[in-house]
């Protein structure tokens, strides 16, 4: 009799515990972040900004394409998108009047600006072929007035 | 503006582009004598660095062409000059497309050959005023770019790009900015090389 007396004092005491744990839920939370907003800058060589132009952003999942936005840059080229939710590649095309740039991108892994050549170096490679080829042919013309 | 960029065109838009490009470099390059490449080359190069120089022109950026300047400076030579610089802008500036540089070269190339002729009837013609090398230098170097700007719309179009406020916008800043000051730079280089380095001009003139 003593070993039931004190065998329900223990689960009373148990019982008694339960109401002090917090309560516990089946109701499961998902969270996801979310970047609300992505800027675009649309510039031409040299630096000046890409204005009026139009933007397509086309959503990429599961290597599939699918057009998500149109819009135009401001007069700073730029342009403001939300991105869908869930989706983080994006492709980017900005053209005005023949003049058309892409980007592809991944917002979890960010995006690396294309290397570009700087312009003085751009300048001398393109000076160095010219002065090249026009030195080849001063060299042929002189062996052929030689050759005379 | 006047480079097209890659995957605006439609393919037969910008093959056919090559195709009378390479027509006319073949042609020209027959006529081209070894002793010409240094001159051409110089040539290339200035109009090579002349899309660096550009204006902001309200919403827009618009640059230099040169092409007048280079087809009254070498005549029919212009048009290899021109696919050359344009192939180093492509590759090394990334300006314009690469499967648009035969498009392009005929935008630009065409306009200068046709200025070289312009220039050519003009010294021919007797005024009877001097200075016909500037004036006629100037009137070569302006029709230069308004036939540039005028086959760049007509392909725009007929690729089925609306005429937007944008292009419109484009158009403007070229006829404001682009022409006039072509216009003045190839009078003033022309009437310039006619009196101290005549041999530079595509034409023989008589002093």
């Amino acid at each position: 009799m003593r070993i039931i007396k004190s065998l329900s004092l223990l689960a009373l005491v148990l019982v008694l515990c339960t109401l002090l744990i917090p309560a516990a839920s089946a109701h499961r939370v998902h969270l996801r972040e979310q970047v609300m907003d992505v800027q675009i800058k649309a510039w031409y060589g040299g630096g000046d900004p890409m204005a009026n132009a139009n933007v397509e952003v086309y959503s990429i999942r599961d290597e599939q394409e699918e057009l998500y936005l149109e819009g135009k840059t401001d007069e700073n080229g730029l342009y403001n998108f939300t991105p869908k939710l869930g989706t983080s590649s994006y492709r980017v095309v900005v053209e005005l009047t023949g003049h058309k740039g892409e980007l592809e991108f991944d917002l979890t892994a960010g995006s690396q600006p294309d290397a570009e050549l700087p312009l003085y170096l751009s300048v001398l490679v393109g000076f160095g072929f010219l002065v090249g080829i026009g030195g080849i042919a001063a060299y042929l013309s002189a062996r052929k007035m030689k050759a005379q | 503006m006047v480079h097209i960029s890659d995957g605006i065109l439609e393919p037969w838009l910008w093959g056919s582009g090559w195709v009378i490009t390479a027509a006319i470099l073949a042609y020209t390059l027959k006529k081209m004598k070894i002793d010409d490449v240094p001159k051409i080359s110089v040539i290339t190069a200035a109009v090579f660095v002349a899309s660096l120089i550009h204006f902001q022109a309200g919403p827009t950026s618009v640059h230099l062409v040169l092409s007048g300047f280079a087809g009254i400076t070498l005549g029919i030579l212009a048009y290899p000059c021109i696919f050359v610089a344009l192939v180093m802008q492509a590759f090394l500036f990334q300006h314009g497309g690469v499967t648009t540089i035969g498009i392009n070269t005929v935008n630009i190339g065409v306009p200068a050959l046709i200025s070289f002729l312009i220039f050519k009837a003009g010294m021919k013609l007797n005024v009877g005023i001097s200075k016909t090398t500037i004036i006629f230098g100037a009137i070569a170097g302006g029709t230069a770019v308004v036939l540039a700007v005028l086959l760049l719309v007509v392909e725009l179009l007929a690729t089925g790009e609306q005429f937007t406020e944008a292009t419109t916008a484009v158009v403007l800043a070229h006829i404001i900015w682009v022409i006039p000051v072509e216009t003045v730079f190839t009078g003033v280089i022309a009437g310039f090389l006619a009196t101290v380095k005549p041999e530079m001009l595509s034409i023989k003139k008589r002093l």
